[in-house]
């Protein structure tokens, strides 16, 4: 709820509990606060005043840490583990019945272990299970990764094979090319030069 | 006999009344309010099944060393809990006895003792990161060692003596 998000940020907590404030006292006036108040000197009408105060910037902030964490901490946590511990309370140890296979959250004592086993934690042995697939898995590549270097290292060293070290002589076709016409202009010259 | 019970009933009276100050409250809120309110439900030991341990699996089976670590490390935790309860056992008896105790906990700190050395042999020296291969390499360089120069705590003989009788 948005009304909730409000307590969250002190500023407006604080706000809020100025409009309540006024809300209760709606005619209150400046004698209530402790500063000195300015009447700025012009003619005629109602004077803007400015209220010079200290700074209530530390006690509002005080207020609206202990509001927050007391009410949203200290009162929700505190009932919540009471109402646990005394209603539902923790389990008792027995024997594994038999052709029963128990649940994986049934393996803990405390009722909020339970809780958080069950419903956010994932299950152990699919988790184990898992890992094991993702080790299988890199293994594998693993083996075919030191497979190739193998190959390209007695590549590397026997330069037997038309693979990872080979150079391809591209310009074949040119030096035929070049060949024929050195021969027809020899033909043509002679040897005679 | 009359003399000494009538002081002694007093004062455990008196001990029984100073307890249940604080004693009364508490019982009263367990039964009357607590466990009324509760239903009982269970919870398991979680049985492991034994899977291959590491003298088992080939060098390059990833997932059998897993599994044979997995195992090596709950192993570890039982044996070091068992041990914990031997421990208490033979502290409590040695705490009880006091002087005595050389005489009368021999049986207890003996038991200890060997469990104490048992689980050294197979689990200490192998650092942070020390895991099954590394526990099991042990194992073998003792037997080794062993094999050569006698029991444990024997001493070492010299490296002729050793090489000649292996």
């Amino acid at each position: 709820m948005a009304a909730w998000s409000t307590l969250a940020k002190p500023q407006q907590t604080s706000a809020v509990l100025q409009g309540i404030r006024r809300l209760l006292a709606p005619n209150a006036t400046s004698d209530l606060r402790h500063g000195i108040t300015q009447q700025i000197r012009c003619g005629g009408g109602h004077h803007k005043e400015m209220f010079i105060t200290p700074s209530r910037f530390q006690w509002n902030k005080c207020k609206d840490m202990v509001h927050y964490y007391v009410f949203l901490g200290v009162i929700p946590l505190s009932l919540i583990t009471f109402f646990v511990n005394i209603y539902v309370g923790p389990a008792t140890l027995t024997p594994i019945p038999e052709n029963y296979k128990p649940k994986y959250w049934e393996y803990y004592r405390h009722p909020v272990t339970r809780f958080i086993s069950r419903y956010i934690m994932p299950n152990p042995q699919m988790e184990y299970e898992r890992h094991m697939n993702v080790l299988h898995e890199e293994e594998e590549r693993r083996q075919l990764y030191l497979l190739e270097k193998k190959v390209k290292q007695l590549m590397a060293e026997r330069s037997d094979y038309q693979a990872y070290y080979y150079s391809p002589n591209t310009a074949i076709k040119y030096y035929r090319k070049m060949k024929e016409v050195k021969k027809e202009e020899n033909d043509r010259q002679g040897d005679n030069l | 006999m009359g003399d000494k019970q009538t002081p002694r009933k007093l004062f455990d009276g008196f001990i029984n009344a100073a307890v249940s100050i604080i004693d009364s409250p508490v019982t009263w809120f367990r039964e009357r309010v607590v466990t009324p309110n509760r239903e009982s439900y269970p919870w398991y030991h979680q049985k492991f099944r034994r899977v291959p341990t590491i003298d088992e699996c080939y060098t390059d089976d990833v997932i059998c060393f897993y599994e044979a670590n997995s195992q090596f490390k709950r192993d570890k935790a039982v044996d070091s809990e068992i041990l914990a309860i031997l421990r208490i056992r033979m502290e409590d008896c040695n705490m009880f006895h006091g002087p005595d105790a050389v005489a009368k906990c021999k049986s207890l700190v003996e038991t200890y003792k060997e469990a104490e050395g048992n689980w050294f042999c197979k689990y200490g020296d192998l650092g942070f990161h020390g895991n099954v291969k590394d526990a099991y390499m042990k194992q073998k360089h003792r037997m080794v060692w062993e094999r050569r120069h006698g029991p444990v705590g024997s001493g070492m003989r010299d490296a002729a003596a050793a090489a000649g009788d292996e």
